[in-house]
């Protein structure tokens, strides 16, 4: 691989052992991936921040790091962890002493990196991009499957589908390795999925993502001709694609914000009514739910106002509803008085986390959702759960 | 990845590290050690968190000397085995025919020799 002069003195320790380590891991990743080179980054967004997803070997590693001295050399933010940090229990889970331990000693590391401690998994949600002057064309290192999904395909920037570990070591580096997405052939699409049907609403999106992942072979780019009906739609679309399958990337017309080279295209498949109605059926909930769940990836302005104008129509619901979201996007609907509107509705917020990356797993339970990831998960954790969009979740609950 | 490695082979077809392998006692789901032996994999898979446990076990002195992988490398894979120092090499599928549980295997200059 050619290094730079910069590179090479940082692989000599010449700027600290955490920064020698990090890139050292790139750069053996990056060769025998096939990178001829590294790319500097403007920004890391590190996954695996949750005590349930990283457990006790992912806190030690991430403490050993912190101790060695680690400093993240390009704004890095952090995908949510296991807790509300600021109020535990409104995650109906019951924690133990331990495990708030354990997320504590994770938190803290990351913040003596130097983290920016927005735990969130829609880093695009924030002030964050603006600031590390993100834009079209921007490289970065994201490690959190929906956002990597979200940012090549909606936003223009440039990154691969990163482990945890690995977007941690570009964050440090700054620089990861130039291959894959990085790339303009790894952004060809190789083949081409039409749509007949539509507006798609957000549960619809996550089902096309979902029949994205099985028309994609490995690791590839599919050009969707859809039409996806809201913005809430387009996250919950990248949060299934990273789901079901592998993909890092999709060619959206009229929405990805570059021209895709479509020489490549070697299949072209179309997805009728019939289909989307057949796939629909296989999620569906049914009956009143315990919980229904939205923000999943975490939701932004627009879920919540859909949520406040559905509830206002249909009146006080008797399941639970749950919402999880940033505390960024939290404040600002604090300061449009949605939270105070939609908890008066007895909707429950938490925050920096979530059902799947919290240690919830309750069997006895049902939960309604629309968002195509949280069923997947959900339902592998043992929890039945259901598929649908905002205003039918709401009627359901009534 | 460089670094010569001796030891008794356990051959694993797939392997997720996270869940299927026990950082603590090195011990796989199925009751086999991989500590100190030379781990054959068909094919990695599973969550990043894979990575982590295999930088728990090399912190248990629990990780296997070398990794040999039939085939293609992953990132996960990859990156766990640098962070704990794991020797990792690539070899042809076809190894999987040849090795078995309790072979002897030797790597020296990047060539692996099993009896």
């Amino acid at each position: 691989m050619y290094l730079s002069r910069e590179e090479e003195r940082i692989l000599a320790g010449e700027e600290g052992e955490a920064r020698r380590l990090a890139l050292s891991v790139i750069v053996k990743v990056g060769e025998a991936l096939g990178a001829e080179r590294l790319i500097p980054i403007k920004h890391a967004h590190v996954s695996g921040a949750s005590y349930s997803t990283v457990g006790e070997a992912g806190r030690r590693f991430i403490e050993d790091l912190a101790r060695m001295g680690a400093r993240f050399s390009v704004p890095t933010t952090v995908n949510p962890v296991g807790v509300d940090t600021e109020d535990p229990g409104r995650v109906p889970v019951r924690y133990t002493r331990e495990y708030l331990r354990g997320q504590k000693a994770i938190l803290d590391s990351f913040r003596s990196m130097g983290a920016e401690l927005i735990l969130t998994c829609t880093p695009y949600y924030t002030h964050i991009p603006r600031r590390a002057g993100l834009g079209p064309g921007s490289h970065v290192a994201w490690g959190e499957s929906s956002a990597v999904v979200y940012g090549n395909s909606f936003l223009g920037l440039r990154t691969n589908r990163e482990g945890g570990p690995l977007a941690l070591m570009a964050g440090i580096a700054g620089r990861t390795y130039y291959q894959g997405l990085h790339t303009p052939e790894g952004r060809r699409p190789i083949v081409e999925v039409r749509v007949e049907y539509g507006p798609l609403d957000e549960a619809e999106a996550g089902v096309l993502g979902e029949a994205l992942a099985e028309y994609t072979p490995h690791g590839g780019v599919p050009l969707v001709r859809a039409r996806i009906a809201s913005e809430p739609g387009l996250r919950e679309l990248a949060a299934a694609v990273g789901t079901a399958g592998d993909l890092g990337m999709i060619h959206l017309e009229g929405v990805t914000p570059e021209r895709p080279d479509t020489g490549g295209i070697v299949e072209r498949v179309t997805i009728d009514r019939g289909e989307m109605a057949e796939r629909m059926e296989k999620v569906a909930p049914t009956g009143r739910p315990d919980i229904v769940y939205i923000g999943c990836p975490h939701a932004g302005i627009s879920d919540l106002e859909l949520l406040e104008r559905e509830l206002r129509r249909l009146g006080k619901p008797r399941s639970r509803v749950l919402v999880s979201t940033s505390r960024h996007v939290y404040m600002e609907a604090l300061r449009r008085g949605l939270i105070a509107k939609l908890t008066s509705y007895g909707v429950e917020f938490v925050r920096d986390t979530c059902l799947i990356v919290s240690p919830f797993r309750d069997a006895s339970v049902s939960v309604a959702t629309n968002s195509y990831k949280a069923y997947f998960y959900l339902s592998r954790k043992g929890v039945r759960a259901g598929l649908a969009p905002i205003p039918r979740l709401v009627e359901s609950a009534r | 990845m460089p670094g010569d490695a001796e030891g008794e082979a356990v051959v694993a077809e797939s392997l997720s590290f996270y869940g299927e392998v026990d950082p603590q006692t090195g011990l796989l789901v199925d009751g086999r050690s991989i500590a100190g032996r030379i781990l054959v994999l068909g094919r990695a898979r599973g969550s990043t968190v894979g990575s982590y446990i295999i930088y728990a076990l090399a912190k248990n002195k629990k990780a296997p000397r070398a990794i040999i992988i039939a085939g293609r490398p992953d990132p996960i894979l990859i990156t766990g085995a640098i962070l704990a120092n794991i020797p990792l090499y690539k070899a042809d599928p076809t190894i999987m025919k040849t090795v078995r549980d309790g072979s002897r295997v030797r790597i020296t200059n990047n060539t692996i020799y099993i009896e």
